[in-house]
């Protein structure tokens, strides 16, 4: 046990200091070239940026990524240390874990981002929210920190499935979350006219509004599979694929809220500002969903 | 979830300025409405809003609970809005079937022409209509007509899209096209939501769910398989550290007299034999048996206790140096007497008042069958006897709680979960494109003009076509 929850400290440290190193790459100096206006295209940032951003920016991935590998030695260790004690090795069976395994896929989702689109000014932000998720972990109290024997109606090969497809989907949209609060800055910025240095790292609205779009197709299936999934335990164990249960209620209402957003982008209007507010408020809504419905109502899913 | 930006000019419905009062107006009228997506995003929010409220209110309490929560008026609102059982009043009900109405509109209103471009798609369109498109590039390339469209669908058929080409006097129009599944996937979602709600209807009307307590070695009747069931045994078991791991109870069907199947069920293991599923569901202390009691005997002469003796259930026990037979024929866990009937039952099902009935056998001589109260030791005296029953403990029966349940609408809603799983995912991560490309002959070699448009994912598609237009531009260094 000692062992994990070390792994995870470890965890939490670094991506402190991804966050703080994205953060000082975006006020760092860059040549004049970087402060053309906006619009630019988001290929060649590279070169764009001055040499202490680069710099910055680079140290900054790899703490990210060695971060990232931290947490996922820290779940397998978690895995190993379950398997000795409560006969199941899926390392999100319980609030803390979830929650450290859905930073773990919230780091990995920014990895694969910044290898395809190479834009590092994302990560402030959606590092950000993977740290706050592991902060937030490891700010619960000790005990529930501990890999307890599981319930028996948790004692299922499901919960390796149901429970890290659901979580995964969660992370897609913290992921919306952070590019949508992201957007609302930029747009700030460009409204104000702020040439700003801060800002010039920025992919342009556009391009975050897309991410942040497909963030959320990418969410949006992963959650109907999860509690598509979940419907299928239940009928195991609580002899009914839906009970309307506060927390299946929720994560279907979450996934409406999705829906809805999902047909308006195709009609006009619906993207850029209402479209960020809209992926802020959904991701409020995961949070509740996640959290919120564990602490706040009573059901069947008391226990995770 | 089809684009309507991308509509292809001349495709566009021809709307009459002012609409006539006929049917296919209405008609008309009313396809697009239900079809709408605005009908889409309000029934998915409208649906969400009211979801939440049945997770806030609890759900089929008893009435007292609510207006001691809420208070008597509220209540009064509550059942009048159905708040109390939310899910299944008739506007939710409305709502859902909403949902599928305004789905399966979309579905008939917009599929035939996802279908007509997965069969054929429109290959000649005017110039105008490729500048005019949101990706579009010019590239002049010292080439010929000839050798730049064969080389232009070599490309594109390399990329695994689907390539048409016509050959108009004085220039080639190339369509080029990928990912209609996309677009199909999105309708197997609408079709969907239609079936997991049949099925659950199915479930609803067709199905049962029942409860049962079931006590070990006793044989209950399922009327609606028409068979026995045999509780053969339950029991739990135990972590190291002394939590619960699981529940098990061994079940027997006894079919036509004949035993069937034998299989110990657990949480997350149900046992399913005809269709109907036998859940663990839950456990507890019996209300009318006892395993077994501890019995003190006491001198009523010098108020010391002679001796303690563990009684078994229905199960006569001698204690030979006292010369006295003892055994428990009844218990009743929270102690009541219906007068009228003249019977002892149990109030409850709580552990309240517990009593047992023993039957005294002493001397062969004095026979009683006293009730023995846990709580009021003195409450009951045989006169004749020199003894003074005391119950000192006992150990309940422990029930298995069994959860019946048959759903026939089950495999329904499975398919239409598939449905919707398969059918989102294909319309998140296939987008359907299409590109355009005119190859018009100019004083030094050919223009081609680029146009290309999806319905989604803008940012992919855009670096797709720079590197078309990047491609294209080498065409004319290297002519093959």
């Amino acid at each position: 046990m000692v062992r994990s929850l070390f792994l995870f400290d470890m965890t939490f440290w670094l991506y402190l200091a991804a966050l703080t190193l994205y953060i000082a790459y975006l006020f760092a100096r860059r040549p004049a070239m970087a402060l053309a206006p906006a619009g630019h295209s988001t290929d060649n940032f590279d070169e764009r940026d001055g040499a202490w951003a680069t710099q910055l920016g680079q140290i900054a991935t790899l703490i990210t990524v060695f971060g990232w590998i931290v947490n996922t030695g820290a779940l397998f260790t978690r895995a190993f240390e379950r398997m000795q004690t409560s006969g199941t090795f899926a390392p999100w069976s319980n609030q803390f874990e979830a929650m450290a395994y859905v930073s773990w896929a919230i780091i990995l989702g920014y990895v694969l981002l910044e290898l395809r689109y190479k834009i590092k000014a994302i990560g402030a932000f959606v590092v950000g929210i993977g740290f706050i998720a592991m902060g937030a972990a490891s700010l619960l109290p000790y005990r529930y920190q501990t890999a307890e024997p599981l319930v028996p109606a948790l004692n299922s090969y499901w919960i390796y499935i149901h429970v890290s497809i659901t979580l995964t989907s969660y992370a897609a949209f913290a992921m919306a979350g952070g590019l949508g609060v992201m957007y609302l800055f930029k747009e700030r910025a460009e409204r104000r006219g702020s040439t700003s240095r801060f800002y010039a790292a920025f992919p342009d609205l556009e391009t975050i509004d897309e991410l942040g779009y497909k963030a959320i197709t990418v969410g949006f299936p992963l959650l109907a599979f999860g509690i598509i999934l979940g419907a299928m335990w239940a009928n195991y164990a609580w002899g009914g694929y839906w009970s309307w249960d506060p927390k299946e209620t929720w994560s279907l209402i979450v996934w409406l809220i999705y829906g809805a957003y999902i047909h308006a982008r195709m009609t006009r209007g619906w993207e850029g500002h209402r479209a960020a507010v809209y992926a802020i408020f959904g991701f409020l809504m995961v949070v509740f969903c996640f959290w919120g419905v564990n602490f706040l109502l009573s059901g069947l899913h008391a226990y995770a | 979830m089809n684009g309507q930006s991308d509509a292809i000019p001349g495709q566009q419905s021809s709307r009459s300025p002012a609409p006539r009062l006929g049917w296919e107006e209405f008609s008309r009228e009313l396809v697009e409405f239900f079809a709408s997506i605005k009908l889409a995003m309000f029934l998915f929010l409208f649906i969400a809003i009211t979801a939440t409220i049945g997770t806030v209110i609890q759900q089929n309490e008893r009435p007292e609970s609510y207006i001691q929560e809420y208070g008597e008026h509220t209540y009064r609102w509550f059942l009048r809005l159905g708040f109390i059982d939310v899910y299944h009043t008739w506007w939710f009900t409305g709502l859902l079937g909403l949902l599928c109405v305004n789905s399966l509109t979309c579905f008939y209103k917009r599929f035939p022409g996802v279908w007509r471009s997965m069969k054929q798609d429109r290959v000649s369109v005017s110039l105008d209509f490729v500048k005019g498109m949101k990706q579009q590039a010019e590239v002049s390339i010292a080439s010929s007509k000839e050798v730049v469209s064969q080389q232009l669908a070599q490309h594109f058929i390399e990329k695994g899209y689907k390539v048409l080409a016509k050959n108009d006097p004085g220039e080639v129009t190339i369509y080029a096209t990928k990912g209609v599944l996309g677009r199909v996937g999105a309708h197997m979602a609408h079709l969907s939501a239609t079936v997991i709600i049949v099925g659950g209807l199915i479930g609803t009307y067709y199905g049962f769910q029942e409860f049962g307590v079931c006590l070990e070695g006793q044989t209950y009747h399922i009327p609606r398989g028409n068979f026995d069931i045999k509780v053969d045994k339950f029991w739990i078991d135990y972590h190291e550290n002394g939590s619960v791991k699981s529940y098990n109870s061994t079940l027997t069907v006894i079919d036509g007299g004949k035993s069937a199947v034998t299989k110990t069920i657990s949480v997350n293991d149900p046992l399913v034999y005809k269709g109907i599923w036998f859940y663990q569901s839950s456990y507890g202390d019996s209300w009318d048996q006892v395993e077994v009691a501890r019995v003190n005997i006491k001198d009523k002469a010098t108020d010391k206790v002679l001796k303690t003796v563990d009684l078994e259930w229905h199960k006569e026990q001698a204690v030979a140096d006292l010369d006295l037979k003892l055994s428990i024929t009844d218990f009743v866990a929270d102690f009541a007497f219906n007068s009228t009937e003249k019977k002892v039952f149990s109030k409850t099902v709580e552990h309240a008042n517990p009593a047992i009935r023993l039957a005294v056998n002493e001397r062969n001589s004095v026979q009683s069958t006293p009730w023995v109260f846990y709580q009021f030791p003195d409450l009951f005296d045989i006169k004749e006897s020199k003894y003074q029953f005391e119950l000192v403990a006992y150990k309940p029966k422990k029930f298995t709680g069994l959860q019946i349940a048959k759903n026939p609408g089950i495999n329904i809603v499975w398919t239409g979960s598939t449905m919707i799983v398969v059918g989102i995912t294909l319309s998140s991560f296939i987008f359907h494109r299409r590109i355009w490309m005119k190859i018009v002959p100019a004083p030094e070699g050919v223009t081609v003009y680029v146009g290309g448009t999806t319905h989604k994912s803008q940012i992919d598609f855009q670096r797709e076509f720079r590197k078309l237009t990047d491609k294209l531009r080498t065409f004319s260094a290297s002519p093959s």
